[in-house]
Formats: C-alpha cells, sequence, structure tokens
C-alpha cells in the first residue's frame, strides 16, 4: 500500500484466533477486531456499512500477504509442519508458494516480493539462521523471517531474538503458533509517516555540520573562535561522533583554509609504515623505498595535518611527533636534511589520554602540547532532537543516490531510533540510513527498511523472549543469566575476553556457560 | 598485542606455519565497529592474546598429529603393499599423502609424495595409477605458478591415458591442458582443449563431465567477450548441474552466468544469481572457498556499480571466511579488492589493504602472479588517488614480475614472454 505523508491512521487488524480449522479461521476473518477492540453486532446502518468496507480492505489486504515456505531436509515433519502453515495461511487469504530448499528460495525472494518466510532449518540452524537474516535483508521488501527447527534451543532463540527473526518455531507447530505470528506480522504493519524537517546544514566539503542541540551549538561557537588562531587543538569523542568534520570545520574557518587539509589514521597504518607516513623518506632508506617520498606533514605545509587516533602510536613516534609540533621541523626516514613544517596540528582520539598517561602509555608532554585547545564532542544520544535532523539530513544525501526520494519516516521507526543506544554515533546512523535508503521502496523510511537488532524490537514475539517461560511466568535464573551473556556479548561485539571482564568472571568460565547455553 | 607486533616474534620457518595461522584465525578486531580505524581495519590491525592462542593450542597440535599419523600410516601402508606386491595399491598410498599435504597447504610437499607416487607408478603394467599421478602433478604444477611442468604432466597424463582407453584420464588431462594455456591467455588453444574434452565426455555419457566442460568453455566466452555463447554454453551446463543437484558445480556455474549479465550490464540480474550461487553454495559443501570466490566477485560487482557499503560488506565477511580459515592466498586477494574499493572511493588511507596484500603475498612466497595483480591493482590505486608517479612505479614492478615469471616459464608454442606479459597488463 503506498502510504501518502498525509495519511495518520490505517486500519488495524488484529486477528484473535484460538482454533486450528479453516471454518473458525474464515469466520474470524469476518469478525475481526479492530484496534483490538471487537465490533460491536449488528448496530447502526452506518456501523455496518463501516463493518463491510473494513471486512473488504480487509480481505483486500489479506490477499496481499505473501508467504513462502521453504524446505531444508525434506524430512516428514518438515514437509508436514510447512504444509499446515500454506494450509492455515490459505484459510487466512495469505497467498503462499512453497520451495524446496534455500538456493530455489533465492531465486524466488529475487523475482516477486514477499512479506514472510517460513523457512525450516537444517543441521547447523545457528549458521543458517545469520545466513537467512543476511539474505532477506537484501531481498526486495525485506520479508520477515519465521524459522523451524527440531528442538528449538535457548542459544538459537536468543540468536534469532538478535537477528531479528519474527519467530523461532518447533516442527511440531501449533495453529496457535501460527496465529501468534500473522498477529504480530500484522502489528508491525501500524506505521504513521512523519515528514522529516528541512535541515538547515554547515557544508564542510563534501561533509556536513548538522545539529541544533546546545552542546552543538557551543561547538560550532568554539570553532569559529579557535579556527582564525594557529592554537593545536584536540577533539576528543566517541567513535563517530564526528572528529573529523569538526577538524575539517576548524581549517575550512581558518587563516590556512586555502592550504591543504591531510588526514592520517594513526591507528590504520602498519606500525612499520607509520613513521615514513608522516615524514616521508628519502629513496633506498629501506626495502621498498623505490624514490624519495614527501610524508603528510611535508603534504600539509601551509595547511591542516589532523592526526586521528593519535594514541594508537608508540612511545618513540610520539616523540618525534612531539619534536614536529614543537619546533615546526622534521627529517624524513633516511635523510639528514632537516625541513621547516609550517602546519596547524589538529588531533583527536576516543581514547582516555589522562589514563593513557597515567599507564604510561601516552606522553605527558605531547598531551599538552596538542590540547592548547580542547573540544569534546557529545553523544549522539545526548543531542535530543539532532537525531531526527542528522536522518533527514542523511536521507536527504543518501536518496538521490539510490534513487530515491525520501521524505518521511514512520513514528515506529522514529521511535526504533531513539531508543537505540547509538555506540557508533552519527557515523552510525549514517550507515543506518544509507542502508535503508538502498532497500525503501516510496518516500516513507519505515520499520522493515532498518536492520534486524532494530526491527526485533516490534512485535517481537513471547517465543524469543528467554527470560519469561510459557504464559509470562518469570524465567529460570539460568535463562536470565544466558540472557544477560548474550547481552554482554553483543555490547563487546564478540569479544570473550571484555565480556568476561564485564561480567566478573573468568574467560574459561564465559566459555563454559556458552557452551552450555549453546550461546 | 597487535597482530603486526607478534608476527614479529615469529620465525618465518616452514615448519611453525600452523602456529602462523593459528595466531591469524585467533586475531579478533578489538576496534569498535564505529571507530574511524574500523574502515581500514587489516589483519595486522586486529589482536591476539596468548590465552586464546594457548587455549586453542592443543586443537591445533592434535591436527598436526593427525596429519603427520596420516602421512606416516600411508607411507607404511604403502610398504604393505609393496610386502605383498602390490604396487598399484601402494601408489595410491603414496597419491593420498600427497593429496593429504596439498589440503594442508603443503604444496611444495605434496608434489615430493607425488614424485616419488610416479617413480613407482611408471613400472606398473596398469597405466592407470600413472595418470592419476600425472594429473594430480599437474595440477599442483599449475598452481605453484610452474606452468611448463604442469603442461608437461599434463600431456603426458593424456598419452597414457589415451593409449590405455582411459576416459576419464584423457578428459582430465585435455582439462588441465586447457586450463594451463587459460593462465597463458592462449584461448584458441584452451577452446580446442576443452572442446576435446567435451567430446569425450559426451562419448562417455558423463553428465557432469560434460556440464564441467561446458562451464570451461562458457567462462572461456566470456572473457573472450563472446557473451551470447558464453549465455548459452553456461546454460547448458546449469541445466545438467541443476538436475543432478551438483550443487558445487551450481555454485561456480552461476558465479560465472552472473559475471557475464554483469557483462552485459545487467547488474540487478547479476547480483540475484551471485545469491543463488551463495546459497548453493551453502546448501553443498560449505567450501569456505568457494563462498569466498563467490563473495569476491560479487563484491566486484558491486564496486563496478559504485554500490560501495554493500562491495564492503562482501568483502569483509569473505574476509572473515579466509581469517577463520586460514585461506592465505584469498586473504591476499581480500586486501587486494579492498584497495581497490577505496580507490574507487578516493580515500588515499586505502593504501594499507595493499601494505598488508603485499606483506601476506611475501609470507606466501609463491605465485608470482598473484604479486603482479597486487602491484597493478595498487598502481590503478595510486593513479586514482593522484599519485602518478608512485602509480607508473608500481605498475612497471607488475609488469616486470610478469615478464620475469613468463620468461622462466619459456612458453611452448612460440609466443614471446613480453607478448604475453604485454596481453596481460
Amino acid at each position: 500500500m503506498q502510504r501518502g505523508l498525509t495519511a495518520r491512521r490505517y486500519p488495524v487488524q488484529v486477528w484473535l484466533v484460538h482454533r486450528s480449522s479453516t471454518r473458525q479461521l474464515r469466520s474470524l476473518t469476518n469478525n475481526m477486531t479492530v484496534n483490538g477492540s471487537a465490533l460491536p453486532p449488528g448496530g447502526s446502518a452506518l456501523m455496518e456499512h463501516a463493518q463491510a468496507t473494513e471486512s473488504a480492505d480487509r480481505r483486500a489486504t489479506a490477499k496481499r500477504l505473501r508467504f513462502l515456505t521453504v524446505g531444508a531436509s525434506g524430512s516428514e515433519a518438515e514437509l508436514a509442519a510447512l504444509a499446515h502453515v500454506r494450509e492455515w495461511a490459505g484459510a487466512a487469504g495469505v497467498e503462499t508458494e512453497h520451495v524446496p530448499d534455500l538456493p530455489r528460495a533465492i531465486r524466488r525472494l529475487a523475482l516477486d516480493r514477499w512479506n514472510l518466510v517460513f523457512a525450516a532449518l537444517s543441521d547447523r540452524p545457528a549458521e543458517e539462521l545469520a545466513w537467512w537474516a543476511d539474505v532477506l535483508r537484501r531481498s526486495e521488501g525485506a520479508p520477515r523471517l519465521v524459522a523451524l527447527v527440531q528442538r528449538p534451543s535457548m542459544g538459537l532463540a536468543l540468536q534469532s531474538q538478535k537477528l531479528g527473526v519474527l519467530d523461532l518455531l518447533s516442527l511440531s507447530l501449533r495453529f496457535e503458533d501460527f496465529s501468534r505470528v500473522l498477529e504480530s506480522l500484522r502489528g508491525t504493519e501500524m506505521e504513521e509517516p512523519i515528514a522529516f524537517p528541512p535541515v538547515d546544514a554547515e557544508m564542510v566539503g563534501a561533509h556536513a555540520l548538522v545539529g541544533q542541540h546546545p552542546a552543538m551549538l557551543d561547538i560550532y561557537k568554539l570553532i569559529v573562535r579557535v579556527a582564525p588562531s594557529n592554537a593545536t587543538v584536540l577533539l576528543l569523542g566517541e567513535s563517530g561522533t564526528g572528529k573529523e568534520v569538526v577538524a575539517r570545520a576548524i581549517h575550512q574557518q581558518g587563516s590556512n583554509a586555502s592550504g591543504p587539509f591531510v588526514a592520517v589514521n594513526c591507528a590504520a597504518i602498519p606500525e612499520n609504515l607509520l613513521e615514513s607516513e608522516l615524514f616521508g623518506h628519502e629513496k633506498g632508506a629501506f626495502t621498498g623505498a623505490m624514490n624519495r617520498r614527501a610524508g603528510r606533514f611535508e603534504l600539509a605545509i601551509g595547511g591542516t595535518l589532523f592526526l586521528d587516533e593519535i594514541a594508537d602510536m608508540s612511545l618513540a613516534l610520539q616523540a618525534k611527533i612531539l619534536r614536529a609540533v614543537q619546533e615546526r621541523e622534521i627529517e624524513r626516514v633516511g635523510g639528514g636534511e632537516v625541513i621547516p613544517v609550517d602546519v596547524r596540528v589538529v588531533a583527536a582520539t576516543n581514547h582516555d589520554l589522562k589514563a593513557a598517561i597515567a599507564q604510561g602509555k601516552f606522553r605527558e608532554d605531547l598531551y599538552y602540547r596538542l590540547a592548547i585547545v580542547t573540544i569534546d564532542l557529545p553523544r549522539l544520544s545526548d543531542r535530543g532532537d539532532d537525531l531526527l535532523l542528522l536522518a533527514a539530513y542523511f536521507a536527504q544525501h543518501f536518496g538521490p543516490r539510490y534513487g530515491k526520494s525520501i521524505r518521511a519516516i514512520s513514528d515506529r521507526a522514529l521511535d526504533l531510533l531513539r531508543r537505540h543506544e547509538w555506540k557508533g554515533n552519527v557515523r552510525e546512523l549514517r550507515n543506518v540510513i544509507e542502508r535503508a535508503a538502498v532497500v525503501a521502496t516510496d518516500e516513507t523510511l519505515r520499520v522493515e527498511h532498518l536492520p534486524e537488532e532494530f526491527r526485533v524490537r516490534v512485535g517481537a514475539p513471547a517465543a524469543a523472549s528467554p527470560v519469561t517461560g510459557p504464559d509470562d511466568t518469570l524465567g529460570t535464573l539460568a535463562a536470565n543469566e544466558a540472557s544477560h551473556i548474550a547481552r554482554v556479548l553483543a555490547h563487546t561485539g564478540g569479544v570473550h575476553g571484555a565480556a568476561a571482564e564485564i561480567l566478573g568472571i573468568h574467560r574459561n568460565t564465559l566459555a563454559r556457560k556458552l557452551k552450555e547455553y549453546g550461546l | 598485542v597487535k597482530v603486526e607486533q607478534a608476527l614479529r616474534l615469529l620465525p618465518g620457518l616452514e615448519a611453525l606455519a600452523p602456529l602462523r595461522g593459528l595466531l591469524f584465525s585467533s586475531a579478533v578486531s578489538d576496534e569498535g565497529a564505529w571507530a574511524g580505524s574500523a574502515q581500514k581495519l587489516t589483519l595486522g590491525k586486529r589482536v591476539v592474546s596468548s590465552e586464546e592462542m594457548r587455549q586453542r593450542m592443543s586443537n591445533v597440535l592434535a591436527q598436526i598429529v593427525a596429519h603427520f599419523s596420516a602421512l606416516y600410516e600411508a607411507y607404511v601402508t604403502a610398504l604393505e603393499c609393496l610386502e605383498r606386491d602390490d604396487p598399484a595399491e601402494a601408489v595410491s598410498s603414496l597419491l593420498r599423502a600427497g593429496r593429504l599435504e596439498e589440503d594442508a597447504g603443503r604444496l611444495a610437499q605434496g608434489r615430493v609424495w607425488l614424485g616419488v607416487a610416479l617413480g613407482i607408478a611408471k613400472g606398473l603394467q596398469n597405466r592407470k595409477p600413472e595418470v592419476e599421478t600425472l594429473l594430480s602433478l599437474g595440477r599442483l604444477s599449475a598452481v605453484l605458478g610452474s606452468l611448463k611442468e604442469a603442461a608437461r604432466h599434463y600431456r603426458l597424463a593424456l598419452t597414457v591415458a589415451e593409449g590405455g582407453f582411459d576416459d576419464a584420464g584423457t578428459i582430465a588431462a585435455c582439462e588441465g591442458l586447457g586450463n594451463v594455456e587459460v593462465e597463458q591467455r592462449g584461448w584458441e588453444e584452451a577452446r580446442g582443449w576443452f572442446s576435446r574434452a567435451l567430446t569425450l565426455a559426451e562419448n562417455a555419457h558423463d553428465e557432469r563431465r560434460i556440464g564441467q566442460m561446458l562451464h570451461a568453455l562458457g567462462e572461456l566466452a566470456r572473457r573472450t567477450g563472446e557473451l551470447q555463447t558464453a549465455t548459452d554454453t553456461l546454460r547448458r551446463a546449469h541445466e545438467r548441474f541443476e538436475a543432478q543437484m551438483h550443487e558445487e558445480d551450481m555454485a561456480r556455474v552461476l558465479t560465472t552466468e552472473a559475471m557475464v549479465l554483469a557483462d552485459l550490464g545487467l547488474p540487478a540480474k547479476a547480483a540475484a544469481l551471485y545469491r543463488e550461487a551463495l546459497a548453493w553454495a551453502w546448501r553443498g559443501q560449505r567450501e569456505p572457498e568457494t563462498e569466498v570466490f563467490i563473495r569476491l566477485k560479487f563484491a566486484r560487482l558491486h564496486i563496478e556499480t559504485a554500490s560501495f557499503m554493500e562491495a564492503e560488506d562482501e568483502i569483509r565477511k569473505a574476509e572473515q571466511l579466509a581469517i577463520s580459515g586460514n585461506l592465505m592466498h584469498q586473504l591476499v586477494q581480500i586486501y587486494t579488492l579492498l584497495g581497490t574499493l577505496r580507490g574507487r572511493q578516493a580515500d588515499e588511507a586505502g593504501f594499507v589493504f595493499f601494505e598488508q596484500a603485499i606483506e601476506l603475498a611475501r609470507m606466501l612466497g609463491r605465485v608470482p602472479s598473484l604479486h603482479a595483480e597486487i602491484y597493478q591493482e595498487y598502481a590503478a590505486f595510486k593513479h586514482a588517488v593522484g599519485a602518478r608517479e608512485e602509480s607508473e612505479d608500481y605498475l612497471e614492478r607488475a609488469r616486470q614480475i610478469r615478464v620475469d615469471w613468463i620468461e622462466r616459464l619459456s612458453v611452448p608454442g612460440g609466443r614471446r614472454a613480453t607478448d604475453i606479459a604485454g596481453a596481460i597488463s
């Protein structure tokens, strides 16, 4: 359904079905509730008209739903479960099609748009789940996944949750499971578009400074104040907060704006190359030095040198940087000539430099030389409504690149963005909106366009929740422990050492628990 | 400790290759996924912990013991076979040892085992073991970049197989000779060999081999720009493989079909085929090599269509597979492609990927074509970021590597090394 920006409310279908019979399903289709409240039987002619119209709408909507069932091993249990799905879906007016395996499913997904895939998983369900999540994210309309396995485990349930799988079910499929899936799928369809606000971006070359939060306004003022001087600036802030954009803005507003802006990411360059990269080298200075080569300091003469991730270099190299910043002169590797370098240095880090100094990993004298002016960049989650402005800017930026004109975001999608942790700050948001722009089909970004880890928060059924047992009873200690470990691992990006540290247990204990819970 | 630091402690001894493999496969990224450097992350910048390595060490040592046990067992079995006067079976055992070495990535050692096997096979009345050994030697020599030697083994295999009416051996020898020609850009010669193999496969009603030869011919047609012929030929191969559910072959042929579609300017259709190819690979033996191969081709398509984010996704997935599976050769290709991607994004920091590729290729210490490929792409990258002089230096280095390599081959057929090098670059 094409949704205009002016539309505010859509028919809501909540299917309350409890028995596995076609007759009852049809009966329920004809007596569906709206917004969860049962319509009164009979009533005025107007009500009857409204009911008739809504029933027709609902049937039409139901017909638009398309499910693909996908086999794996071809076992009897699998065939029976998928046959049930097709039977129940058919009775509910949902169009279905079956393919015997994953490759044929990919072929089918490439040809048509589907709302939901019921996929039986084979002998390596954990890997297959990840595979499916990836496949569906790239398929048109980003269909949701319901995975069917012989024996759902807690580890699989947690993984499903993390990957945004709509539900993980046993092959001994019950009608109640199916109706819950249908209900939750329809629940995700209630989205209202919110028009993006106009964005007033301060362009910095190919980049832009966007935001009206007071913390950002203070930073803009600081940039304007500090730029005309030649003072060294140290930018602090988490990854993705926009340190390089601010560095470019300082350069652009400064007296050396007509000179070059040279950026070096100190953490990315191999240690054995970093010195020659920064200071250059003479021909034959080392194996591979085929010719004399100017370093980044020289290339930045008359302009700005941006040293990103400054904490990631050896103490010996820090000493050379200190000399270059202090004395404004350098020597190429393998050369004796002293080269004056009139360069403004802006450095940045996401590390706590004072802690690094205390640990003897960063030179104190270099810190004070770099931190003549310090600018602290706020986290995205601390910038309030800047999130919407930035989302609008990125949608405006990436839409045309992918042939889209994106003007709005749905209320649910925006809500999910607001609730996200944004560990990667603006860089992560940029990535999320760019991905959404790739898969968007009209002018509104919706939940279905967001990555799986966002989508799981909408319409996630109880099956995927490890902390509550059946009937919403409290889960066992083990279930809660498994869930917490999974969260911590997600937080550390799967790094066991860091996870063990956060959990306050030994790595071996963590390894044992991961095995025990099938994580 | 970063991998680049850990490597400084590790002597470059062949015997320590499994330890280096353990180091690489234990390496993880300690950067937050959103750090600025994460986009430039290479294997050298990943971190390893001694504790993690110690935990996994017993597994690696068990694999080493299992490998050497199997080698010893193969040798003792060969000895038993000689004792009971069954030299053909002894050759089989020695061939098994050669393949074990090959599977473990010890190609030069594998070649030595095969040489021993050949010595015995030559004296047998039954010529099949000799054909089998020659074919294995041909394949291994080609992988090691010794094309002249590969061609010699394949020609001998062909002669012996034809003399013994060994259809399977003859088909394999023709295929091998075709592949050697492909490596040297001898398109017409390659077509001749593949066609001959196809005819033999058809006569033998070997559906899988027919499919494989059609695939080889289709790929050749693609490389020579005959896209319609390629499309038709590959479709015939595809139909055969699908009918027989040969997943691995399906994955490969779909990848080639996708490349043809990309050449025809149909990127969306090509992308759909790449995805299907991945699914077939997944359904099959789930060989990481096959998946990496498909993902890198898919990534190239994304780069060509300026879908950089998707390209990066595919390459990073391939990288993870290659690191976990200790696929060094593929890792070199992966970092080269990441560098190429950064060149297209005009990101001059992309040089870190080429430097990583060069370092890994140096560790591999073979396959000159791989070294030449890195420098050629590095030259294109430098050109893209405006470093013209360095670009020319790298291009010259790539050309020189190829000339040296081809001169060493003394290519048969009268073609001059410099002509071939010119055609390649």
